[in-house]
């Protein structure tokens, strides 16, 4: 019982270290002051003046923007790649095709940033909106991948076979069976896809050029001239921003597996 | 069947060539040019002469080396005794969550705790130590960064321990192993392929986390990625940033190849 | 005879480096049970993905009604499938599941509901169809699979190993309500399994099968009677098989003993194998006993003994006993003539239908 406490209080300080910089932050960020020393008295002066920042607001619409688009179109490219390497089915081909898709996923961001610079610049390509979009489409399809090709190699053969033996046609099946049966996957890999482009910054600070700014370039400027109170107000209502992201994907995944979940205790119960 | 097959393989075939395999191919390609453009093989030269870049890298491996070792040592006792806990996956999500806070905003609030009057000096002080300078230092990037990889590096090893079948821990215990020879004798080799995938997670990001030694380390190039940023948008010298990025790149490569080996005789 | 409504002329099957079946040849006549029995990995299910149209034949005719369908993709084809794992729809509940196939035909609505509950009442699952696929015991999973294919009023039914996932006691109801489903609708079943029992309890014909092809056909009662080699005498229930010699015609030596039999057509001195069930072989006083064995082992099963016993040459013998032996003792065996059964070494199926005709034909 002794030891149980020890490991109680290890994981209490492990989370206090992880929450404490980000609950430092918002805490900050309802301060009269102008730095991260000294609380002097509460404000809501902060977030006035972030709401007052048309600037800031441009570029916060111009991060969803891109963030939204891109991951919609790397969804869609994903879901295609996935069943395109789950067609393959010589395992040294299906590898291959693993391996290159999964190149992005490891690589640094300031190797993609940079390579995906001189791509956009070989190409005579303007650096701005496009080039960002294009980058964060390119670097989400891997994760979209990732998520739908087990949900494919979950999938029964024999599911594919029964809808066409009971008159099912091509697209009929994939529409049908396939897809209500690969959702979840698609919509984690939508998710993590939007978190990925919401998240960036090394490689977007590589491509944007001058015109184009997204969220986490501006907070990079802004920090290298020193603390504003501004940006904590930012964090907090980005963290709000995480919180609902998150408890929206529990909830519907929750909802998804639902169904999974009772099947899990019926057999549980069934082996008993 | 065969036609449609390889129209809707266009998408993502295109992107493979496009995004994948040019990016790759270019960044080797544009290492072999100087700065006005003419096909060199100087950038190598200075590379492997220069003290100065051949001390940067492994600089920046024995950073990386450090930040996962730290990161390591508190992330397995984390998710070992996280998978033990009753609403696990509650508690993973919380572990998680943090990493949905953009890197920026983690490293802009260590600006201020690291501060001369920040947080963790005035602790100092209490305690008698007097201020230090804590923020641009090497110590500051390395806690910052490893702050910031927890995350990665606990959920693939809390994965590993948490597909352990717990009959092979009463299996383990039943033919007389202590809890420790449990734990050494079975669980850890286990999980030994999350842990690696920890590393792999966690080392190769730290060889490029540019933007944190530029708010943090003090604006001094002490890694890999750094020099990269530095060549491509401080300085413009594609060729020699380039060189580097394939050194990384080779790293990287070197870094799979030791963590991934054992994965793929084992399958 | 009517006209075969599925034919398999001359079929083979080959996978990169294996021969999955090897020259098939048989006809299915409308309405009957039909099986196909063999150990697993002989072929059973390839026949069935075949015919379903899941895979193509390497060589050879497929026939359905006399139209070759060697190339007509399986949505286009009257017959449906039950799946050995059922392959239900996990993301549509009892009703959707069958309702499958008539909706993808644009079946009216009303017809649709009607078919459907009429299906799973002959299932016996009727007041299922809001349930989910996962609320479902493994039995009623089988039943929605089976609901889910006669719904489309299929002329053939094909069903692979549909009750190997079921416990002893369900898998009995189910055979014998499968077999009583077949005879209401009249169509013909196609049923896979490797479970002898099984095959002998449902069907009007039975296809044994080893290795990619056919070793015999016929009705459960010849199977088991007249097995026609060493493997389908062993693979269908339990049997005795002793190496022995033609004498003549009626007469058959083995254990070093002459004996009568009601074989004939093999030449003298021929080389034969001998079957003699367990059930026919009567435990009797060793003067009276053709054979003499010494009881090894025996055990209890309820509505028999089961004892095994060894002749004076080694031989193993299985006896099926109504009373109780005393291990060690020396006990005689007896059986009739009738109860041996001579095989002769790689005879092919016809060869053994002519010979039995023939004689069968002398009597
Ligand atoms: N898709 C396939 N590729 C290669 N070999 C296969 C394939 N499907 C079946 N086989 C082989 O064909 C043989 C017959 O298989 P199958 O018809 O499934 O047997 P059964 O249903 O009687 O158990 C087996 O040896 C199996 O390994
Ligand atoms: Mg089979």
């Amino acid at each position: 019982m002794k030891r149980f406490r020890w490991q109680n209080i290890y994981l209490a300080l492990v989370f206090l270290v992880l929450y404490i910089p980000i609950f430092y932050l918002i805490f900050y960020s309802f301060s009269q002051g102008h730095n991260m020393n000294h609380f002097s008295g509460f404000t809501w002066a902060h977030y006035q003046e972030l709401f007052q920042d048309q600037r800031m607001i441009e570029i916060v619409l111009d991060t969803l923007l891109v963030a939204l688009l891109s991951s919609l179109l790397a969804t869609i490219i994903g879901l295609l790649g996935a069943l395109v390497i789950h067609r393959v089915k010589k395992p040294m081909w299906k590898n291959t095709l693993l391996s290159l898709n999964n190149i992005l996923m490891v690589s640094p961001d300031v190797i993609i940033g940079a390579s995906f610079l001189i791509f956009f610049t070989f190409l005579g390509f303007k650096l701005g909106f496009g080039s960002v979009l294009l980058s964060h489409i390119a670097f989400s399809i891997p994760i979209v991948v990732l998520m739908v090709l087990p949900k494919l190699n979950e999938m029964n053969t024999s599911l594919v076979d029964a809808a066409r033996d009971l008159g099912a046609t091509q697209p009929q099946v994939f529409s049908r069976v396939v897809l209500p049966y690969i959702a979840p996957g698609i919509f984690a890999g939508f998710f993590m896809a939007f978190t990925y482009s919401l998240d960036d910054f090394a490689v977007t600070f590589f491509v944007t050029g001058n015109g184009f700014e997204t969220l986490a370039v501006e907070i990079y400027a802004r920090a290298r001239q020193g603390i504003s109170l501004e940006i904590n107000a930012l964090s907090a209502l980005m963290f709000l921003f995480s919180l609902v992201l998150v408890a929206g994907y529990y909830v519907l995944n929750q909802y998804n597996s639902s169904k999974k979940g009772r099947k899990r205790r019926m057999e549980a119960n069934h082996n008993r | 069947m065969k036609r449609a097959h390889g129209f809707y393989s266009v998408p993502y075939v295109l992107w493979l060539a496009l995004f994948v395999i040019a990016p790759l191919v270019l960044i080797v390609y544009q290492s072999f040019f100087n700065i006005s453009g003419q096909f060199t093989f100087d950038n190598y030269k200075l590379y492997l002469s220069s003290g100065t870049y051949l001390r940067m890298t492994l600089n920046s491996v024995w950073y990386a080396l450090l930040i996962t070792a730290l990161t390591l040592l508190i992330s397995y006792p984390t998710a070992y005794w996280l998978s033990q806990t009753k609403h696990k996956q509650l508690w993973l999500l919380l572990i998680i969550l943090p990493t949905w806070i953009n890197l920026l905003l983690k490293a802009y609030a260590f600006i201020g705790i690291f501060s001369q009057g920040g947080s963790v000096n005035r602790f100092l002080q209490f305690f008698g130590f007097g201020a230090h300078q804590l923020l641009f230092t090497n110590t500051s990037f390395i806690l910052v960064a490893a702050y910031i990889e927890i995350p990665f590096m606990i959920l693939p090893i809390f994965n590993a321990i948490d597909e352990l079948k717990p009959s092979l821990l009463n299996a383990s215990k039943d033919l007389g192993a202590t809890n420790w020879q449990t734990f050494s004798k079975v669980v850890f080799p286990l999980t030994l392929d999350g842990v690696k995938a920890g590393v792999q997670a966690v080392f190769i990001p730290s060889l490029s986390l540019f933007m944190l030694t530029r708010l943090i380390g003090g604006n001094k190039v002490i890694t890999l990625g750094t020099a990269i940023e530095e060549h491509f948008l401080v300085t413009q010298n594609w060729g020699m940033g380039s060189t580097i990025g394939v050194v990384l790149i080779i790293a990287m490569i070197a870094i799979m190849f030791l963590t991934g080996e054992r994965k793929k005789r084992g399958r | 005879m009517a006209e075969p409504i599925i034919t398999f002329q001359h079929v083979y099957k080959r996978y990169d480096d294996t021969v999955a079946l090897g020259d098939i040849d048989f006809e299915l006549e409308q309405g009957k049970f039909y099986t196909l029995l063999g150990p697993s990995g002989c072929g059973k299910t390839t026949i069935l993905r075949i015919l379903a149209g899941f895979t193509e034949a390497s060589e050879g005719k497929v026939t359905f009604k006399g139209q070759q369908i060697n190339r007509v993709p399986a949505n286009q084809r009257q017959i449906n499938t039950v799946f050995q794992d059922y392959a239900l729809f996990p993301h549509l509940n009892v009703f959707d599941n069958v309702a499958f196939g008539l909706t993808l035909k644009r079946t009216p609505k009303k017809d649709i509901k009607r078919r459907v509950l009429e299906a799973l009442k002959s299932v016996r699952l009727a007041g299922y169809e809001d349930r989910e696929i996962s609320e479902l015991s493994g039995g009623q999973q089988q039943r929605v699979a089976i609901a889910r294919a006669i719904v489309n009023e299929p002329q053939v039914l094909l069903l692979d190993e549909p009750l190997s996932a079921l416990d002893a006691k369900l898998r009995t109801a189910m055979q014998v309500e499968l077999r009583q489903l077949q005879r209401r609708l009249g169509i013909t079943f196609l049923f896979v399994t490797h479970d002898q029992g099984e095959a002998l309890a449902m069907s009007d014909e039975i296809f044994v099968m080893s290795d990619g092809k056919i070793l015999q056909q016929g009705s459960p009662v010849d199977i088991y009677d007249e097995p026609i080699n060493h493997f389908v005498a062993d693979f269908i229930g339990e049997s005795n098989i002793v190496k022995g010699r033609m004498v003549a015609d009626y007469q058959v030596q083995f254990v070093g003993k002459q004996f009568e039999c009601s074989d004939a057509g093999i030449p003298a001195h021929e080389p034969i194998e001998v079957v003699l069930r367990p059930e026919d072989l009567v435990l009797t006083d060793v003067a009276k006993g053709k054979l003499t064995v010494v009881v090894d082992t025996q055990v209890f099963r309820g509505n028999l003994y089961e004892i095994l016993s060894h002749d004076a040459d080694g031989n193993q013998w299985l006896i099926h006993a109504v009373h109780k032996a005393k291990v060690g003792q020396e006990v005689g065996i007896y059986f009739e003539p009738e109860d041996i059964h001579v095989m002769r070494f790689g005879e092919s199926e016809e060869e053994f239908d002519a010979r039995l005709e023939q004689y069968e034909g002398d009597d």
